[in-house]
């Protein structure tokens, strides 16, 4: 049991989706008076069950709402099943998309120190692993500059660079790589490589699979909520792309 | 809930940064900072203090150090609930991505606000020994408790708002016409032993209505504020027709005690409450 990092057991996930667009006083007034509320049920995840051992570099591909991202988020603890049990071992770090969590009018240090907090590193640690922290960043110059001076890849830097020194045991990345230029792209891999020497599991959402190829060396691929198939990434990529390609020609 | 409070133990670090955040973050941009939260209640209070003694003929000595007494307390209510109110909402990409106990974000925003009517007090004090030269009651040790209860009640009822505005933003709206109107049925600007004789009573009602209004934990602190800040008063209302005098109530301890275990009961139903929704934060679309 010590070598899992990840388990899942029939876990399911189910929204209540209201067709209001808003959800609001006058919306639960209204529907008051019509026939019945049209509130729909959404199967977000249908009994899937995963093992993830430590050390693995797990890759999740699907097209868009097919469950990906409600699957990350039941791993980060953020959202709760429905049904089924889940079984994390080891510190998670998400990765988070641009800029959240980030304060335009402070500066990048008071930022690294409220986004280093909250992924659960304390004051001294940060102030330990500042260097190295805005090195990574290449933010040298602008650490003492507020944060909405900063251009996009700026921030992507710097949240990248504090998430990747929370010394987390398991990495979540959800789509996180697609921003950011070319030079950055390569810093972020050659961290994901070093991650996986150190034997730390990643689980990456992406929908580039030349990106997964190159990192993952297990995928799952999931649809409408279930698990289509898990397996080596090139089989699973493989069968994923022919699977969408036959959407395409059906769709033409 | 226990389990839940340990779980808080264990973010306090994260609660303390995000308050200094909010400290920080408020007056970032101007230039008079944290004067601003002084200057606020005192130009408040200075333009109450010359309409309630020129215009409504309120013949009090000190009357301005009354009306500070329980505006201080009240700003702490008022600012504190707007701005929890908003709290979870303004955090939720954040909310979504990040595992952290979301009661956090109320409570941080209460906790800022408290500082804030914590040095309020100071200048408060500053202001009673120095300008209006009045001698510091012994009852003043009482202050911590009053302060104590009130940030019960404050973050019980910011934790039911924060977690009701991520699902209907209207609760915002409806918070802050419902504060505009609170604020005329707590002794801010007139004084409770005025309620004792409010007009609409004839004298047997009297007791009655007086133990209706302090029902409301939020009036009977503010009157408590005043009692244990300030010596009794005789307040003379010069009116158009006639001339009225009330003689100062004595505090009473039973209807303290009321206002105390409510502000108590409310931070439990409201730590409950939000404890039963906050795993649907997340779930917003």
């Amino acid at each position: 049991m010590r070598d899992i990092a990840i388990l899942l057991e029939h876990v399911s996930k189910s929204y209540r989706l209201s067709h209001q667009p808003y959800s609001s006083l006058k919306g639960i007034l209204l529907s008051m008076f019509r026939y019945r509320r049209r509130i729909e049920v959404h199967q977000a995840l249908s009994d899937v069950s995963l093992s993830i051992q430590h050390g693995e570099t797990v890759g999740l591909i699907g097209v868009n709402g097919s469950g990906k991202s409600t699957l990350l988020a039941i791993v980060a603890r953020v959202i709760r099943p429905s049904t089924g049990t889940v079984q994390v071992n080891g510190r998670v770090a998400p990765l988070l998309q641009l800029g959240v969590g980030f304060h335009p009018d402070l500066t990048g240090l008071e930022n690294v120190y409220f986004n280093g907090i909250i992924l659960g590193l304390t004051r001294q640690q940060i102030t330990e692993r500042l260097p190295s922290i805005v090195r990574f960043a290449e933010l040298e110059e602008f650490i003492d500059t507020p944060v909405r001076a900063y251009s996009s890849g700026m921030v992507l830097r710097l949240g990248f660079a504090i998430a990747v020194h929370t010394d987390p045991e398991i990495i979540l990345m959800d789509e996180v790589l697609a921003v950011g230029d070319e030079a950055f792209q390569h810093k972020c891999l050659r961290k994901i490589q070093e991650f996986q020497r150190e034997g730390r599991t990643i689980l990456i959402v992406s929908h580039d699979m030349n990106q997964v190829r190159q990192v993952a060396t297990r995928t799952i691929w999931l649809h409408q909520g279930r698990i289509m198939a898990d397996g080596a990434t090139d089989e699973v990529v493989s069968r994923y792309l022919a699977f969408a390609e036959e959407m395409e020609k059906q769709a033409l | 809930m226990l389990d839940e409070l340990r779980e808080l133990y264990r973010y306090r670090e994260l609660l303390w940064t995000l308050v200094l955040r909010e400290l920080r973050v408020r007056y970032k941009n101007s230039y008079l900072g944290f004067f601003w939260s002084l200057i606020v209640p005192l130009v408040t209070v200075a333009v109450l203090t010359i309409v309630f003694k020129r215009v409504m003929g309120m013949v009090i000595p000190n009357y301005s150090a009354y009306v500070l007494a329980a505006f201080l307390p009240w700003m702490y209510f008022q600012t504190a609930l707007l701005d929890s109110s908003q709290s979870v909402l303004a955090q939720i990409q954040l909310v979504k991505k990040v595992y952290f106990p979301r009661e956090i974000l109320p409570l941080a925003a209460v906790l800022a606000n408290l500082i804030h009517f914590a040095l309020a007090l100071v200048v408060f004090f500053v202001y009673l020994l120095g300008y209006v030269n009045a001698p510091l009651l012994p009852s003043v040790i009482l202050l911590p408790v009053l302060v104590f209860f009130q940030t019960l009640l404050i973050a019980g009822l910011s934790l039911i708002i924060s977690c009701l505005n991520v699902f209907y933003e209207d609760t915002k709206y409806i918070v802050s016409i419902g504060l505009q109107l609170m604020f005329y049925l707590v002794p801010v600007i007139y004084f409770s032993e005025q309620v004792y004789h409010a007009q609409i009573a004839s004298p047997e009602w009297q007791r009655w209505i007086y133990l209706v209004y302090h029902l409301n934990p939020v009036a009977m602190l503010m009157t408590a504020y005043r009692k244990i800040l300030l010596p009794p008063i005789t307040v003379q209302q010069v009116g158009a027709v006639q001339k009225q005098t009330f003689a100062s109530l004595p505090m009473d301890w039973g209807l303290l005690a009321v206002a105390c275990a409510v502000s108590v009961l409310i931070f439990i139903l409201g730590y409950a409450f939000f404890n039963r929704r906050k795993w649907d934060f997340a779930e917003q679309p």
